[in-house]
């Protein structure tokens, strides 16, 4: 080498691209060599992942520290669960109605609780789950209390002569990954956008954020509402997948799971929430050989993202992004 | 009529009690830590737990099972606090919350695994009915009702006067000026942690003989019952928690008897979110403050 | 702090069990007959998992010792629900693909069990019910559209028919007070009984339900008290009546107005908590620990031996299943599913509780035990059956 070479070696072939291209190709190909269980786990995974996507708005890019999405969650299961039984609708319109519905309810609920500082805050949506739960136990009309809902029918989509319902775990799982990969688009676009760089700074420093001309107010009551319209989606497909729907589904450890997924995966990232389902959803069932233990190991774990790992594994998914790409 | 309701009062005195001598060691707790200990109900199970042992194992009576459940909870709170509840000092609040639920999933679980999941039976306790103004109580519960009084003017005068009262206010008011006055924050931090947990542990162990049912998974009621109750009494607020439990506990009671029992617990978070909506300090503070 | 290092060892050491998990395979020896119990081990419910499936290796245990089914053992693979539906589906699912079941018996709680039945009948995996009480469960089953479910349990619609006929008829009551568990089961028992009363001349003065775990009742029996109601209908958890029992006595109820429907009223530590309450309550059960019959007797000494406590009902309908399966699969001559459906479909198995056959809907027709307390212990006045009246589509 020569004294006047400045590179030490020759540089790195972008390698982000091909790395894309093969988790594509990963994510399409799954259903040729991953068993129904695995498959069926993956189906999980994506269903909290929109939730999650709505959480880490609220609570990854705003600011705002949230128990409430199982309510909303259980809202959009419920939503969707009724239209398909009653009305036997398709299964695009029970799924948006869901979100429509939950991102509504939203509204009103939101006017009150964003005005509660952080603790209040938190306390707020916890009781809104366990509201929820309460109608939905005692509104025997029309949620069947404790009996549920059972039987909901497959998602079924009314193209006219191209009609199809989605049966096996297979093709739901392709519908699903349609969706997430939608999902998580969306919310790449949104925090893309000039409203995400406002949200990061709502939650940087709302009150720098105010004297700049941002309102502040308006952002959190909009992000509460679209991260309850995430949630509803996601208890749309639950409700499809598992077929039933119950009071049940209106309880703190989705909200506490989704949480896990936002923090563990690294709150404020997008990339990190679609890992930090995955992987939770996983080690979940990784751990099931050892029942007694498992609730012991989830506890353990939420101890270590708190102290070990503030920001989830999103550094750690950083470093390798930037690895692919481009000289170390 | 009359007398029923008035029953009805005393029935929510009763439970208030209960409810009163757990919330305040949440609410101490998070005037300290400014964390809301979701495992709180753990260390009421805890409590609970050590004291069913001991009878069930050592054959010891009641008294001696009391002391042995809140010496192995605050054993217990000890190793918990200097790992983790001190960690939440000056933390954020997702700190506290994730951790807490991380701490209760762990304990709530270890019992199960190491005592099963089965429920046990507590036996032990005082529990003959004695008739006080024509209200017939078993004995533990009149019993639970003068320790609750006890645990409160033993808390005001403590809080008032000795150092570590006033210390316990300090950090509650502003924890960078204690640093420089001199006054060993997480030191503090820790002993009222210790403190809210033996207290629930307490609780625990008083209203086990008339509530019978021990197991592992009973300290996530309890937690939920509370939050309301410290929200109501304003969250750090000693005094404000000691109204707001018998308040609840008679709006539960009156609720239970006149609307119907499986509306009990909706009172709780009903009355929480409309505390929230229109005096987010809880009822009886100005500005929440210990 | 941890050191970098350590944080990275970690991440990659969880990655590993991620991975390891999609991998393990059953270990179950080779030849071996392959079955799953689906209960709640952890969480809140697992008080009623771990009877289940102690129950059901008891049985399994039996069977293996006595030289298994044909030559080939009973392997038991047990998956946690926690009465949640998403995991129950999750368990099932795990059970049916990596460690290649052929048969399931679950769940205790009935929305998981609802869950699990699309799941085994696209499987074609066998699934028999032991312990839920939604009805729909059977409704749906059979004819009904999911052939590969059974249920080895009676109906609650049953059990109500005849704890209010008894109620009326016998002891002379016409007004009740409600106070059972909200859950399903609670409340679906509840509409049952209100469908008989009034033909039965009987009327309900007031309606409460309890949560899980609910601890308080004074506010509630004072209320009943001051009501003028005749007897309790208490369709409940097990760990729940004892208490009530106590606080019954408490407020002036016990001895006075007795407990009739289902909570596990006749063990022996549920009585021993407030005899004076459990005095003359009625219960109709599927089954109880001192019921006289040799097998069952049998069961219940080989259970205190060997786990140190009373069996409860869940293991005693998982024990009776697991011998149920075994029955079947002898008859099927192989463990072939399709056989042992159809075998089961036909068979008449001599349980400890009288012959059991299965009706169109897959349901096992069961008799039901009323009894009574009297002294301090349950007095069995009868079993009776009945035809379910099923729906019309």
């Amino acid at each position: 080498m020569s004294p006047n070479d400045l590179s030490l070696s020759a540089p790195r072939r972008d390698l982000r691209l091909l790395f894309g291209v093969a988790l594509a190709a990963a994510a399409c190909l799954a259903p040729l060599f991953l068993g129904t269980y695995a498959l069926h786990a993956i189906i999980i995974a994506l269903i909290f992942l929109l939730p999650a996507h709505g959480l880490n708005l609220l609570v990854g890019y705003t600011g705002l520290l949230s128990l409430a999405q199982a309510a909303f969650f259980g809202i959009g299961a419920y939503t969707s669960g009724l239209m398909a039984v009653h009305f036997g609708t398709p299964f695009y319109l029970n799924f948006l109605a869901a979100g429509l519905l939950a991102g509504a309810v939203a509204l009103p609920l939101g006017i009150p609780a964003l005005r509660l500082r952080a603790t209040s805050f938190v306390m707020c949506t916890l009781g809104f789950v366990v509201i929820g739960q309460a109608i939905a136990k005692n509104w025997i009309g029309l949620t069947r209390g404790d009996m549920g809902l059972s039987g909901i029918p497959k998602p079924y989509f009314a193209l006219g002569p191209a009609s199809f319902t989605i049966s096996g775990t297979t093709s739901f799982y392709y519908m699903v990954l349609v969706i997430a990969v939608i999902g998580t688009l969306a919310a790449y676009l949104i925090v893309r956008s000039a409203a995400g760089r406002n949200m990061v700074a709502i939650r940087e420093n709302e009150t720098l954020a105010e004297s700049v001309g941002i309102p502040t107010w308006r952002y959190k009551l909009v992000v509460f509402m679209i991260s309850a319209a995430f949630a509803g989606l996601g208890g749309s497909i639950y409700a499809h997948y598992l077929t039933v729907v119950s009071p049940l589904t209106f309880q703190m450890y989705y909200s506490t799971t989704m949480l896990i997924i936002v923090l563990g995966g690294g709150a404020g990232t997008i990339s990190g929430v679609v890992f930090g389902s995955l992987l939770f959803v996983g080690l979940s069932e990784a751990l099931r050989v050892a029942p007694e233990v498992r609730m012991i190991a989830y506890g353990l774990s939420l101890l270590a993202l708190v102290f070990w790992f503030p920001k989830g594994f999103a550094p750690l998914i950083d470093r390798f992004w930037l690895f692919l790409g481009e000289r170390k | 009529m009359l007398s029923a309701i008035l029953e009805q009062i005393v029935n929510g005195i009763v439970s208030g009690s209960v409810y009163a001598i757990v919330a305040v060691g949440m609410t101490m707790i998070f005037g300290v830590l400014r964390a809301i200990n979701f495992a709180h109900g753990e260390y009421y199970m805890l409590g609970t737990f050590g004291a069913w042992f001991a009878i069930e194992y050592f054959d010891l009576p009641y008294p001696v099972a009391i002391a042995i459940g809140v010496i192995a909870t605050a054993v217990i709170a000890v190793v918990v606090g200097k790992f983790v509840m001190q960690r939440i000092v000056g933390a954020p609040p997702e700190t506290g919350v994730l951790a807490t639920l991380g701490i209760a999933l762990v304990l709530q679980n270890t019992v199960i695994l190491v005592f099963g999941g089965g429920y046990k039976f507590f036996s032990g306790g005082y529990i003959e009915p004695v008739s006080i103004f024509g209200f017939t109580l078993a004995e533990q519960r009149v019993l639970i009702i003068i320790v609750c009084i006890l645990v409160f003017v033993g808390l005001e005068l403590m809080v008032t006067y000795s150092r570590m009262g006033k210390a316990m206010r300090a950090v509650s008011q502003n924890i960078e000026c204690c640093a420089v006055v001199g006054i060993d924050v997480p030191q503090v931090a820790l002993r009222t942690f210790i403190l809210g947990a033996c207290l629930a542990a307490l609780s625990g162990v008083l209203t086990a003989p008339v509530n019978v049912s021990v197991y592992g998974g009973m300290g996530e009621i309890i937690t939920f019952k509370t939050l309301p109750v410290i929200i109501m009494g304003g969250l750090g607020n000693v005094r404000g928690t000691f109204f707001a439990a018998m308040i609840l506990g008679i709006a539960e009671s009156l609720v239970a008897t006149y609307v119907g029992l499986q509306f009990r617990d909706t009172v709780g978070f009903a009355t929480l979110l409309l505390v929230l909506m229109w005096r987010p300090h809880g009822l009886f503070s100005a500005q929440a403050r210990f | 702090m941890m050191h970098k290092l350590d944080r990275r060892a970690f991440c990659f050491a969880m990655g590993l069990i991620g991975l390891g998990a999609g991998s393990i395979d059953a270990w179950a020896e080779d030849g071996a007959i392959r079955l799953g119990i689906v209960a709640p081990m952890s969480g809140p419910n697992s008080r009623y998992g771990s009877y289940s499936l102690r129950g059901a290796q008891l049985a399994a245990e039996e069977i293996n010792s006595a030289g298994g089914i044909g030559g080939r053992k009973i392997a038991i693979t047990s998956g946690d629900s926690q009465g949640t539906p998403v995991e129950g589906v999750s368990a099932t699912r795990r059970l049916i693909d990596l460690d290649k079941v052929d048969f399931i018996i679950g769940d205790v709680s009935s929305s998981v069990t609802l869950a699990m039945q699309p799941v085994a009948e696209d499987a074609g995996v066998l699934l028999l019910n032991a312990a839920s009480s939604n009805p729909k469960i059977t409704y749906a089953a059979g004819v009904g559209g999911f052939k590969w479910t059974f249920r080895n349990y009676p109906t609650d619609e049953n059990r109500a028919l005849i704890v209010i006929q008894y109620a009326v008829e016998k002891r002379g009551f016409t007004k009740f007070a409600v106070l059972s568990v909200d859950s399903d089961y609670g409340r679906a028992a509840v509409d049952f009984t209100k469908k008989y009363l009034p033909g039965l001349k009987g009327a309900i003065l007031t309606e409460d339900y309890y949560k899980e775990g609910e601890v308080d009742f004074r506010s509630v029996l004072a209320k009943i008290r001051d009501s003028g109601a005749q007897a309790i209908i208490m369709y409940g958890n097990a760990d729940t009546t004892p208490i009530i029992g106590r606080q019954m006595i408490e407020v002036g109820l016990a001895g006075k107005v007795p407990l009739i429907g289902n909570a596990e009223f006749n063990t022996e530590s549920t009585i021993k908590a407030a005899p004076k309450a459990l005095e003359g309550a009625v219960e109709a059960a599927a089954w109880l620990p001192a019921w006289d019959a040799p097998r069952s007797l049998a069961f219940v000494e080989k259970f205190k031996a060997k786990y140190r406590e009373t069996p409860n009902n869940h293991a005693y309908v998982h024990w009776e299943t697991v011998h149920l399966l075994a029955k079947a699969i002898e008859a099927a001559g192989s463990a072939d599913r399709a056989k042992v459906r159809d075998e089961l479909s036909k068979i008449k198995y001599d349980s400890a509780m009288g012959e059991v056959t299965f009706d169109d809907h897959n349901q096992a027709r069961l008799p039901m035990i009323l009894l009574q307390i009297e002294n301090g212990k349950p007095a069995i006045k009868g079993a009776y059956s009945a035809e379910i009246k099923y729906p019309a589509k």
